[in-house]
């Protein structure tokens, strides 16, 4: 093995135990957040809080996990939240006009791609910045959900629309497995895939990627329309949680999806996470904000407690990135 | 002697708690969920309700009186997910301002199976227990009927700022002003735009409307949360002569009012709204039944001089006013009203 070789693998492991650090560090405080919650409500622990904790966190489990692949580009996705209003209105709207909810399940996941698509047609191949295409589509998605609904919500009774985010198991919500079996797909994708070996290798270093033929323009398109079919899917999801489409929906889950991904340990400045990561952020983020509806703390304090968890993750990650490229 | 004397103050300390428990055996627990917490209204909303929380839990030696006050920071997921949180632990009462009341149809029902009786605020839902209304298209109307009445027959151009599209409240006061204003054919409306509840974009509307209309006379709003920046902006424009029309009952805008540009309010006081909250919430526990849509009692603001001026351009006299002073007193104390004393 030549010195670089072994310095280059002695990198990986050092690489790998930073993360797998980070991922105790995680479980250490979900543990922490729960048995602290559950001394300050005994309800925590129950089987229905818990199925109310996963139900209310599947959508930002998947908006994470596509954010995840967007950040892993070392781009941002500001768009989802208000992508999730636009595609549950298309798929609301497809199944009213049909009747068929398979026409609505597929219209509300190709509008969330479509949003996607224009995203990465402006960030790949425009070469514009993600903060500001994703800024753009974060009102132009909004404001085409309020001309689609005229700001009004739309009832379903659609009950096998109404299956994937309404129905329960006993406590535990359908969505949860679903959840699961997306989180297993999306791995192999990014594990196991030449595919997401170029969305490491377009955020590591974009210029390498391209002078190497990797074409980084083009996983990038892919990359936010992978973002816009999981906000597709997650409007499926909020209109059977609420039995309605609503022109409303998903505000601010952008940033709830930022802050899981990089509680998770997604660099801001993209090659570095991992999927298992994102998980653990989104769990740890839905406890803290479960725990603190269940213990009624004042919604200033609830404000600070968010700001400071996110300011804090932050900054760990620019001093990790920093020790990193010292 | 002197262990006896601890024994007996133990004894009676005891026997004290154990007879304090007793009577406080029966509690009240009320959660309230709103869709922000940061607007002014919202603020004093709050500071009423934990007010009135305390006071209540005071005056009462049998019922523990103990309150929740929950936002969802504009968000319709985290709205539902602590209606959710709220039923599983089961409270007496949950007061639900919806960001939309379709979407908490099926948790109304879900609330209703475990006991728990659910008042839709500001929103009426028929099928929650009780609706706590504000009269928006009456209390709409009558600002725009002000509008009319004070602009003395002259051309009068006025800019709406509106709620959150789509939220019914706001759309109904949207209803009540325009249907106000169509009394008359002097004043027009140059624009209608949403500021989502927000003092922020209600500053920006403000700013791009004194540049768009040069000739605005009057701006109107459906929360005093628009007036302030509003005000300020005018001023800082040098339009004096820019009339203000707003909606909430905010102490500092009413204070503006006698001599001031800002010419009717609707007062509905977010201390006083918090303090009648628990009120209503203390009434249902023991036993009474308001009506099924309650409503809160918002009469219009005007100065005595601006009353008697919109009287003589056909205001209509039925229409219930409150002067300044009489507003702010009732803004000020209008606790009093809903206090522990007006349930005893």
């Amino acid at each position: 093995m030549t010195s670089t070789a072994m310095a280059s693998s002695a990198q990986n492991t050092k690489k790998l135990d930073g993360l797998t650090l980070r991922y105790l560090v995680l479980i250490g405080l979900i543990v922490i957040a729960s048995v602290g919650f559950s001394f300050a409500n005994e309800n925590f622990y129950s089987l229905t809080n818990i199925g109310i904790l996963l139900r209310s966190i599947a959508v930002l489990f998947l908006l994470s996990m596509g954010m995840t692949f967007v950040m892993l580009t070392g781009g941002i996705d500001l768009s989802v939240g208000s992508n999730v209003a636009f595609s549950g209105g298309v798929g609301v709207i497809a199944l009213t006009t049909t009747g068929s909810a398979f026409i609505g399940f597929a219209a509300a996941i190709f509008a969330g791609m479509a949003i996607g698509a224009v995203n990465g047609f402006f960030i790949g191949r425009l070469k514009l910045s993600a903060f500001m295409v994703t800024l753009a589509t974060f009102a132009l998605a909004r404001g085409l959900a309020l001309v689609i609904y005229d700001a009004d919500s739309i009832n379903v009774s659609n009950q096998t629309f109404l299956w994937l985010g309404g129905v329960s198991w006993g406590n535990m919500p359908v969505v949860i497995p679903f959840v699961a079996l997306v989180f297993i797909a999306l791995s192999v994708v990014l594990y196991k895939t030449t595919f997401g070996r170029d969305v490491y290798a377009a955020g590591s270093n974009f210029a390498t990627a391209f002078v190497l033929g990797r074409r980084p323009e083009k996983t990038l398109v892919w990359v936010y329309v992978l973002s816009g079919a999981l906000a597709g899917l997650s409007a499926i999801i909020t209109v059977g949680r609420v039995s309605s489409g609503q022109p409303w929906a998903g505000l601010y889950l952008e940033f709830d999806a930022i802050t899981a991904v990089i509680l998770g340990g997604t660099s801001l400045f993209g090659g570095r996470g991992m999927l298992l990561g994102t998980i653990l952020g989104v769990l740890l983020y839905g406890i803290i904000i479960n725990g603190l509806v269940l213990t009624g703390t004042n919604p200033y304090l609830q404000s600070l407690i968010k700001g400071m968890i996110l300011l804090g993750v932050v900054l760990l990650d620019t001093y990790t990135q920093r020790g990193k490229t010292a | 002697m002197k262990l006896s004397k601890t024994l007996a103050a133990t004894t009676a300390l005891v026997s004290a708690f154990a007879a304090s428990a007793a009577l406080a055996d029966d509690a009240l627990d009320i959660v309230f969920i709103n869709d922000g917490h940061v607007a002014p209204y919202h603020v004093a909303w709050l500071s009423g309700f934990e007010d009135a929380i305390a006071a209540y839990d005071e005056a009462f030696d049998d019922v523990k009186v103990t309150g929740r006050w929950l936002s969802a920071e504009g968000s319709l997921e985290k709205m539902i997910q602590q209606a959710e949180v709220t039923i599983n632990e089961k409270p007496d009462i949950m007061f639900v301002n919806a960001i939309n009341v379709d979407a908490f149809e099926p948790l109304v029902a879900k609330a209703q199976a475990e006991g728990i009786t659910w008042i839709a605020v500001h929103s009426p839902m028929d099928s929650a227990d009780y609706s706590f209304t504000l009269g928006d298209v009456v209390n709409g109307t009558n600002q725009g009927m002000a509008m009319c009445a004070l602009s003395d027959g002259e051309p009068y151009k006025v800019g709406i700022m509106l709620g959150q599209a789509g939220n019914p409240s706001g759309e109904a006061r949207r209803e009540g002003i325009l249907k106000g204003i169509s009394t008359c054919d002097n004043v027009e409306v140059v624009a209608e735009q949403p500021a989502d509840w927000d003092t922020v974009k209600a500053q920006s509307i403000a700013e791009n409307w004194l540049t768009q209309f040069p000739d605005l006379d009057a701006i109107s709003g459906v929360t005093d949360g628009y007036m302030y920046p509003s005000i300020a902006i005018a001023a800082n424009s040098g339009r004096d002569d820019l009339h203000f029309y707003g909606y909430d009952g905010d102490i500092p805008i009413m204070q503006q009012m006698e001599g001031g540009n800002v010419k009717a309010d609707i007062l509905l006081s977010g201390t006083r709204e918090g303090w009648n909250f628990v009120q209503m919430a203390y009434r249902i526990h023991k036993g009474e039944t308001p009506d099924k849509v309650y409503d809160f009692f918002t009469p219009l603001v005007l100065s005595e001089e601006n009353h008697k001026i919109a009287l003589e351009n056909g205001f209509p006299e039925d229409v219930q006013v409150y002067y300044v002073d009489q507003a702010l007193e009732v803004a000020q104390n209008g606790y009093l009203e809903f206090g522990p004393d007006s349930v005893k």
